[in-house]
């Protein structure tokens, strides 16, 4: 494996920080390494130097985008966790579609939630399924789905919707793999009625969020993880800026928002938490 | 590194005596079965890693169905093909309904104990990679539930400060009223 010097180390780490906002200790030279030595060898670079020359010179930004990949971390499951999902159903949808219903009775409800790092989309997808079950008539609700990740395979991977085996058997119950995939050789697809829920797409949470519009609930779980303190205080000034005054903020089960957004207050349901504007 | 339990399938009771010695003196568990009715009884009791198969058998069961057999009964039994060279069309077959590779007639015996240590060393590391993913699930959960514990107490503590700061800023009573309500709230944590 193509080792990575300590000059390198330094001006690799900037350049992943100002192309993603991750930001990678110069103490991880093995997290440079496993990660990009493939890129590096593929690419014939004889050293770290060469790969950050050839990707600055790349103007169609391919390795670029090879890089990002490689740097994003895309360990998700179907019903990661089940606290937040337990929440999502028995908590934040039932108070907002209770709200957005008894506002105006009579028109369309719409409900808008975002995944802010949807990596290869089981997220979304669960999100989905359990609007699914929870809501028998979607016909009277606009229920729009929105995730968003930085690496272009994740969301195209998110896009297709296609599982492999391990992707899949851990966390989603037997039930609704069966219900909501069709088995595709040796993986799982999810079915049209569930893909024609929600949309990805391609979003740096580095950037500003204006035109991605207001929504009820955000998903943002263990993304900051891997952003600098004054970055989180962005991320998460923006996220309440994007937020509905009653709407609904879940972050990762081992994130913290103190000292970093204080204009959130955590709300505990059951076992687990959730966060609204202070208002 | 694990030691394998190899179930060996074959009509011909000569290959399976060789078979079933030759692994033993390598130091695997070996079970054996003459058709693949036995197989399938053999499979559903015991605990196997490996079929070792013989892909043309007399009756309706042959390598084919032993190894649909198996990966029903347990996806993660791998299952090894011994076939003639002329059936290798079949054998690769077998292997789209989840055998993991094929052995031609005559058995070399170094291919076939280089395959089986593969398959011990995959199993090993998947075993370990799901006791990694075990170990950190619950890591996880501890932490979580500590971080959230923190993270109501420091809410509370918040808005109890925010509480004070507004009896002491409170310019409408007396310092001594205002500092007396203070430590009220304050002496509640």
């Amino acid at each position: 494996m193509l080792k990575i010097n300590s000059s390198e180390l330094k001006f690799i780490a900037q350049y992943i920080y100002d192309i993603s906002g991750i930001f990678l200790d110069e103490s991880k030279a093995y997290l440079f390494e496993t990660r990009l030595s493939s890129i590096a060898e593929e690419l014939g670079c004889t050293s770290y130097q060469d790969l950050y020359t050839k990707a600055k010179k790349d103007t169609k930004k391919t390795i670029e985008r090879q890089i990002i990949d490689a740097i994003s971390t895309n360990e998700t499951l179907f019903f990661r966790d089940k606290g937040p999902f337990e929440l999502l159903q028995h908590k934040i949808l039932p108070e907002i579609i209770d709200k957005r219903t008894s506002a105006s009775p009579n028109l369309k409800t719409n409900i808008k939630i975002w995944s802010a790092a949807s990596s290869t989309g089981q997220e979304l997808y669960s999100i989905a399924i359990i609007i699914k079950e929870l809501i028998p008539d979607l016909s009277r609700y606009n229920i729009n789905l929105l995730g968003t990740d930085i690496s272009d395979t994740a969301v195209s991977q998110a896009s297709y919707g296609k599982y492999n085996k391990f992707e899949i058997e851990r966390g989603l119950p037997q039930k609704q793999l069966q219900r909501y995939f069709t088995l595709f050789g040796d993986s799982w697809k999810i079915k049209d009625e569930i893909r024609a829920m929600v949309n990805f797409k391609k979003f740096n949470l580095m950037l500003p969020f204006s035109a991605l519009g207001r929504f009820d609930i955000i998903f943002c779980r263990n993304v900051a993880i891997y952003f600098t303190l004054p970055d989180r205080k962005k991320l998460f000034d923006k996220i309440a800026d994007s937020l509905t005054d009653d709407g609904f903020l879940v972050i990762g089960s081992t994130e913290s928002l103190t000292g970093v957004c204080p204009r959130f207050v955590p709300k505990k349901h059951l076992k687990s938490i959730f966060y609204q504007k202070k208002l | 590194m694990k030691i394998l339990t190899i179930l060996v399938v074959d009509d011909d009771p000569v290959i399976r005596r060789l078979l079933q010695q030759r692994l033993k003196k390598e130091n695997y568990n070996v079970l054996v079965a003459a058709d693949g009715y036995k197989a399938q009884s053999i499979l559903q009791e015991k605990h196997v890693d490996v079929v070792l198969t013989d892909l043309m058998m007399p009756g309706d069961i042959g390598g084919i169905e032993v190894t649909e057999i198996a990966k029903n009964i347990n996806k993660n039994i791998e299952v090894i093909l011994i076939t003639a060279h002329s059936s290798v069309d079949t054998a690769v077959e077998a292997m789209k309904k989840g055998a993991s590779d094929y052995l031609e007639k005559p058995i070399n015996f170094d291919e076939l104990f280089l395959r089986l240590d593969k398959i011990a060393n995959v199993q090993t590391i998947f075993r370990s990679a799901q006791e990694l993913q075990h170990a950190m699930d619950v890591t996880e959960h501890a932490a979580s539930e500590t971080i959230q514990a923190l993270e109501m107490k420091t809410a509370e503590l918040q808005g109890l400060l925010d509480e004070v700061e507004n009896i002491l800023r409170d310019h409408d009573s007396s310092e001594e009223v205002r500092i007396t309500r203070a430590l009220d709230k304050i002496s509640g944590i």
